[in-house]
């Protein structure tokens, strides 16, 4: 076995080739704002910008196709770049982009070759922000029971409905949508994937005042939205995965929502943490307490253990194994042992880790967003329930395994 | 990056895991634990035979010299038994403490017939004031001559009921010697411990005689760097014996049936399920990365202490999960459960508690000065 994300001759040669990149690329009035609801619209951009440089050369979404804009790197060169991404407080995107991260993987599994030709390259050159539209009102874990509609109507779908907790500050190109294409029809067989541009007419998008963001999709999402579809009229050639086949496709999609992929680099904060409990101010260090450390180490490994299950997720995924629960099992374990990590920074060291005050927040803040986020985090992507509901199946305890993934890349 | 198994490790899990299928059935499992000393006529020899008594000696001194990743896999099938016997600490433990501690001349005196399954070490380290830190050390020898002389007790010692020799942690001076002692010496007395309790005895020194050229003096640090060594392979082994009572669960909850239905089908059969394949998962992945630091000659001091607080809780948990699903069934000695619930708990300190390890680790962590 091997754990290292390892440089070869020619790795090693990959990551000055990044590294010269970044050189270049990353503009010098980058600024990263702790709670990434207080991205401004110039920094956004700024991102962007650095999105499509990425694209270019296929870094955007390295392990997509070629054919697709993508750059087929290996698994060890994705790494590397997430991981020089992440030193620069980067996400790989490096904005919120569900386009590349969710819909791409799906369309390259169900879409026609013409869906992909039209849809992934513009995605994964970064031309395009995408976000996902599932939950409704009355839709969360019960994605099934969606009641937002798109009807046939000639050459067109004909959408209505609304749609919760919604992607990201500052708009989006397209919203990849599930939606019931046959009211009357059986549940589970009723629904498709559209993917709709977001400057046709009837479509009003509205922030919502959240905790946090929840961060489920990689960099954190920013502000999340109501989106009200009133008589949207959507070219059907944008249904992908064929009409009533949505419950599928859902399937592929959530797989990667659900962690599939595995996250590297992830809440470098934790570790911050620990460092921040040794530094030591007027002879004194939090972890001087002796029921801190034990805390501390308990933390660590917490950690640790998650940081274990992404490492082989992201080797599952990206060399192409087949599974079942893990992703699931990753999601999980994130959303519990964020929750878990994050009441034990309050115990280790106190209201500290509730203020942002400029005064007395450590680690700019980063510390207080984090409690705030870990809570959030719960919810996206599917709770923790559901999560279980999808590892049991998939493990197949209730007598069979049900809904097998699509093997994905 | 690569997590998989190599080839020559595919065929280590291959073979243990033919060996356990055919040498170790449940009614044998169940008859080494009634009588734990037909260990030793029976599946002793044939592990030495399969060449396992030497994986993880040198080829220098007549071992294999396999990485202990490689050890580790065959361990994780043993643990599926779990299969009792002395291996881990002869052929791992004591072959890597005589690697660390030993002179030359020692090495080459016992390394081979370690290696051959011709004899049998256990490392008699613990005592009444339980622990395996230097201070739990409290037994002294008495110069005599250029001999020494031995008194006193050890206990919860692992595999000594069935060692030929034994590796004897004693106080001498400011440090801590080893000093091998031939389990059939006269004044060593050896009596296996009953009760909820799998693999462990007391171990009586009467005025035993050791000779200087059996002495391994001052080697703390060295014991310390073989237990670290030796001790992710014992995680290996929970990993496959949380594995297996995982599945006796998964299958017992897809076979059984209540209220007209399987019980796999109730929401809170399937947590218990989820948190044991949490708890594989666990073990198995802090494991292997220490095992893969190790044999990469990387600082795995870290990571050692997380695995091994993790799969001996996971162990643990593992098996009480496993009795919330089987209910009755599950303490009924011959389904086997019981074998596992017990290993789970004798093999918890084993090599130190994790919150012994927990402590070590702040140190490694750097919350504390080393």
């Amino acid at each position: 076995m091997n754990f290292a994300i390892e440089d070869s001759a020619e790795q090693s040669a990959f990551r000055a080739e990044v590294r010269a990149f970044f050189e270049k690329n990353i503009p010098p009035n980058l600024e990263h704002s702790v709670d990434p609801c207080d991205m401004s619209y110039e920094q956004y951009q700024l991102r962007r910008d650095l999105g499509r440089a990425l694209g270019k050369q296929g870094w955007l979404y390295p392990s997509m196709p070629k054919e697709y804009g993508g750059g087929e790197l290996s698994t060890d060169n994705v790494a590397i770049l997430a991981e020089e991404m992440s030193k620069l407080e980067l996400g790989l995107p490096p904005y919120y982009d569900a386009g590349g991260r969710m819909s791409a993987p799906t369309i390259l599994v169900w879409g026609t070759p013409e869906h992909k030709k039209r849809f992934l390259p513009p995605i994964c050159r970064g031309e395009v922000r995408t976000w996902q539209l599932l939950t409704e009102p009355g839709a969360g874990s019960d994605l099934a029971g969606i009641k937002s509609t798109a009807i046939r109507d000639g050459d067109v779908y004909v959408v209505n409905g609304q749609k919760m907790f919604v992607g990201s500050s500052h708009g989006a190109d397209y919203s990849w949508t599930i939606l019931v294409t046959d009211p009357k029809g059986e549940r589970h067989k009723n629904l498709s994937w559209l993917m709709i541009p977001m400057n046709l007419p009837g479509i009003t998008v509205t922030p919502m005042d959240l905790l946090a963001t929840g961060g489920e999709g990689g960099s954190g999402s920013g502000v999340k939205n109501a989106v009200f579809f009133d008589n949207v009229r959507v070219p059907a050639d944008h249904l992908v995965g064929g009409e009533n086949n949505g419950w599928k496709v859902a399937t592929t999609h959530l797989e990667v929502e659900h962690g599939g992929m595995g996250r590297l680099a992830d809440r470098r904060v934790i570790y911050d943490f620990i460092n921040l409990c040794k530094e030591r101010h007027e002879g004194w260090a939090i972890a001087d307490d002796p029921d801190a450390r034990a805390e501390l180490v308990d933390l660590y490994i917490e950690a640790e253990i998650t940081r274990l299950f992404a490492l082989r997720n992201h080797w599952l995924a990206h060399t192409n194994q087949p599974r079942t629960y893990e992703g699931s099992q990753y999601s999980l374990r994130r959303k519990l042992s964020g929750l878990d990590i994050a009441e034990k920074m309050l115990r280790i060291a106190g209201p500290l880790v509730l203020t942002k005050d400029k005064r007395w927040a450590p680690l700019k803040g980063n510390i207080e967003y984090f409690q705030r986020d870990a809570i959030t985090a719960l919810h996206p992507g599917a709770t923790t329930d559901i999560q279980r509901v999808i590892m049991a199946r998939r493990i197949g305890i209730g007598g069979r395994e049900r809904e097998k993934a699509a093997n994905l890349r | 990056m690569d997590l998989a198994l190599n080839d020559t490790q595919q065929l280590i899990q291959d073979s243990a895991r033919d060996f356990v299928r055919g040498a170790c059935p449940r009614d044998v499992l169940l008859k080494l634990d009634r009588d734990p000393a037909l260990v030793m006529a029976g599946i002793w020899k044939q592990m030495a035979e399969l060449g396992w008594t030497g994986m993880a000696i040198p080829e220098a001194y007549g071992g294999t010299g396999n990485d202990m990743t490689d050890v580790a896999v065959l361990f994780e099938e043993l643990g599926a038994g779990p299969v009792p016997g002395p291996l881990f600490s002869s052929a791992v433990l004591c072959a890597r403490i005589l690697l660390e501690a030993g002179s030359e001349d020692i090495k080459k005196a016992w390394l081979p017939r370690l290696a051959s399954g011709e004899r049998v070490f256990a490392l008699a380290l613990t005592e009444a004031q339980y622990g395996w830190s230097a201070d739990g050390i409290r037994l002294t020898a008495k110069s005599q001559g250029n001999d020494f002389v031995l008194s006193g007790t050890k206990v919860f010692v692992h595999d000594a009921l069935h060692a030929t020799d034994l590796l004897t942690a004693v106080r001498s001076g400011t440090g801590i010697s080893l000093m091998r002692v031939d389990a059939k010496a006269p004044g060593v007395a050896v009596r296996a411990l009953d009760g909820f309790i799998a693999g462990m005895s007391e171990v009586t020194f009467d005025n035993v005689r050791v000779s200087a050229g059996d002495v391994l003096p001052n080697v703390w640090d060295a014991l310390q760097r073989a237990m670290l060594a030796a001790t992710p392979v014992l995680c290996a082994y929970k990993v496959g014996a949380c594995k297996t009572v995982y599945e006796m669960s998964l299958n017992y909850a897809r076979d059984r049936t209540q209220f007209g239905q399987i019980i796999g089908r109730f929401a809170r059969v399937q947590d218990h399920i989820i948190h044991m394949v949490n708890y594989v998962d666990s073990a198995r992945w802090t494991t292997y990365e220490a095992l893969w630091k190790l044999d990469s000659g990387m600082d795995a001091t870290a990571s050692v202490h997380v695995a091994k607080s993790v799969a001996s809780e996971s162990y643990m948990r593992a098996c009480d999960y496993a009795h919330e699903v089987h209910a009755g069934m599950g303490v009924v000695r011959e389904y086997g459960l019981t074998l596992h619930t017990k290993m789970s708990r004798s093999l918890y300190h084993c090599l130190g508690a994790p919150k012994a390890h927990r402590k070590q680790l702040e140190t490694a962590l750097g919350l504390v000065a080393a």
